[in-house]
């Protein structure tokens, strides 16, 4: 990489130091303990490249995302529109805002008991509650994003006799885009964490109830090597797809 | 920044002609019985201390605010007929620089509002770059920029449409004065060059008398024309020159406070 710099170096060796200490440490303590508590990081990752080839393993990772996805996606649909809609109309927001309030003070973990409820052990319980989680994040960003936008470059727009149409696509969207994505990434990460609480209790398959049937059969080590198979998918999303995106979308913004 | 020849002045039409104008906002009168006009190729200040309804004026003109009664004609036709206002450009007080597009596309923004082809509107783009000396700067952000040089971005994103009008509120009034002169000095060479007929708002009498071929000197509260006073002067005109020095003293004395 061109940007190899000094600063890259130091950076990489301060996380290799760390994660050295913090595999050492864990070395040590499971060396103490018997397995079904912690599980040492060789055994961990033994059980690890045998979950990878599991033949349900994919099924599992992918209907998670299927289900996160989904959620997120209808959240995205109906949460932009109606922040849309209270950033342009004063009454309208003053009057739903306790609603969202209340909204965020619910907890995911009562939202999956009612979708359970609701719809039972299906993919719509999980699809619910992440839904439930992302779509407030997403209104209230969106919303506060319509409150940001520049009167003086929609009077700009209309000095260049612009249709509203126009006005929306090449003012409001843009100033909107940068809170969009700050509401929909923090939602993409509630909703991701919330799947599988959602799943452990409402769900026959996905990462979620995988999780729990190891953790009902105390097979530890399975609920290790799952939680760090989901570190290495989070970051791998942050850095391969979220982190690139960012830096594409706002390449504008003053550093 | 050769001087005008007056001779094809007074033969000019008349690009915009106010008459009688009023403006209320609610019970407040904002303007009372406005006239003036405007020649093709000429250069005229409206000048006046705040309150005085410099900008409503400029707005009415503009054709983005309504007036009460009284005539606007633009081009011979009344504002109501007029529909080629593509060929109205107005620059705001503020550069108004939309911070996501670069500078190139800042430039070609007026043109995306007219059926222009992508090709042409980059080249139109360029070309105005070129004209206020910013060609090196078409892939840069606005936020990298000086405010001089944000300034000459929303003089080229004006002169893009290739306007026969331009009205500009107050344009230079928030660059330091060095910086201002300069987009003056700017001002004069291209509007020579494109023959553009410009309408400006400026509360600053030294603007007003470098630039303008006429200055119409408004009293506020009801804003009104208070005088239509005429500037013979050749350009280039510097503020410490005698003549020039003289006539903003003169008009120091008239703007009300």
């Amino acid at each position: 990489m061109s940007r190899a710099t000094p600063r890259f170096w130091v950076h990489l060796s301060q996380r290799l130091v760390l994660a050295v200490g913090f595999i050492a440490l864990w070395s040590l303590a499971a060396s103490r303990m018997p397995d079904f508590i912690l599980p040492g990081p060789m055994k961990v990752w033994e059980t690890m490249q045998a979950l990878f080839f599991k033949p349900t393993f994919l099924h599992d990772v992918g209907i998670t995302m299927y289900r996160v996805v989904m959620g997120f996606l209808l959240a995205t649909i109906v949460g932009t529109p109606l922040g849309l809609a209270l950033g342009s109309n004063r009454t309208l927001a003053g009057f739903f805002e306790p609603l969202l309030s209340v909204t965020n003070t619910v907890s995911s973990a009562i939202w999956a008991v009612f979708a359970i409820i609701w719809f039972g052990i299906s993919n719509a319980t999980t699809i619910f509650v992440v839904f439930m989680t992302a779509m407030p994040l997403i209104l209230t960003n969106v919303w506060q994003g319509s409150k940001n936008v520049d009167k003086q470059h929609v009077d700009l727009a209309r000095s260049f006799r612009m249709s509203r149409t126009q006005i929306l696509r090449k003012i409001y969207l843009p100033t909107i885009l940068p809170y969009f994505f700050s509401g929909a990434r923090l939602a993409f990460g509630f909703g991701w964490r919330v799947s599988l609480v959602a799943e452990t209790l409402g769900s026959s398959d996905g990462i979620g109830y995988r999780l729990r049937q190891a953790a009902d059969l105390v097979q530890t080590d399975q609920v290790f090597a799952w939680t760090l198979t989901l570190v290495v998918l989070m970051l791998a999303l942050e850095g391969g797809l979220l982190k690139p995106m960012e830096r594409r979308l706002f390449r504008w913004k003053p550093v | 920044m050769s001087a005008q020849p007056d001779s094809v002045l007074e033969s000019a039409p008349t690009v915009l002609q106010v008459t009688q104008l009023n403006k209320f906002y609610g019970q407040l009168q904002a303007l009372r019985d406005v006239s003036f006009d405007v020649q093709r190729g000429e250069v005229v200040a409206l000048l006046g201390a705040s309150g005085c309804g410099k900008s409503t004026l400029l707005n009415i003109a503009a054709g983005l605010d309504s007036f009460d009664n009284g005539e606007l004609h633009i081009e011979g036709q009344p504002a109501s007929k007029f529909k080629s206002w593509h060929k109205l450009a107005y620059m705001f007080q503020e550069d108004r620089l939309l911070p996501w597009r670069t500078v190139r596309d800042n430039v070609g923004f007026g043109l995306e509002a007219q059926s222009v082809s992508r090709n042409e509107r980059h080249e139109r783009a360029e070309q105005a770059l070129r004209t206020v000396g910013l060609a090196d700067f078409a892939q840069s952000w606005p936020h990298q920029l000086s405010g001089g040089m944000r300034s000459r971005v929303a003089l080229a994103r004006s002169l893009v449409v290739e306007p026969s009008i331009l009205l500009m509120d107050e344009p230079f009034s928030k660059l330091d004065p060095h910086t201002r002169s300069q987009m003056h000095q700017e001002l004069l060479r291209i509007k020579a060059a494109s023959g553009a007929t410009v309408l400006f708002v400026t509360h600053d009498v030294e603007e007003a008398v470098v630039l303008a071929n006429r200055i119409v000197l408004l009293e506020p509260r009801p804003g009104r024309v208070k005088e239509i006073v005429d500037v013979p002067l050749a350009h280039p005109r510097l503020p410490t020159d005698r003549d020039t020095a003289e006539l903003i003293r003169q008009l120091r004395l008239k703007v009300t406070p």
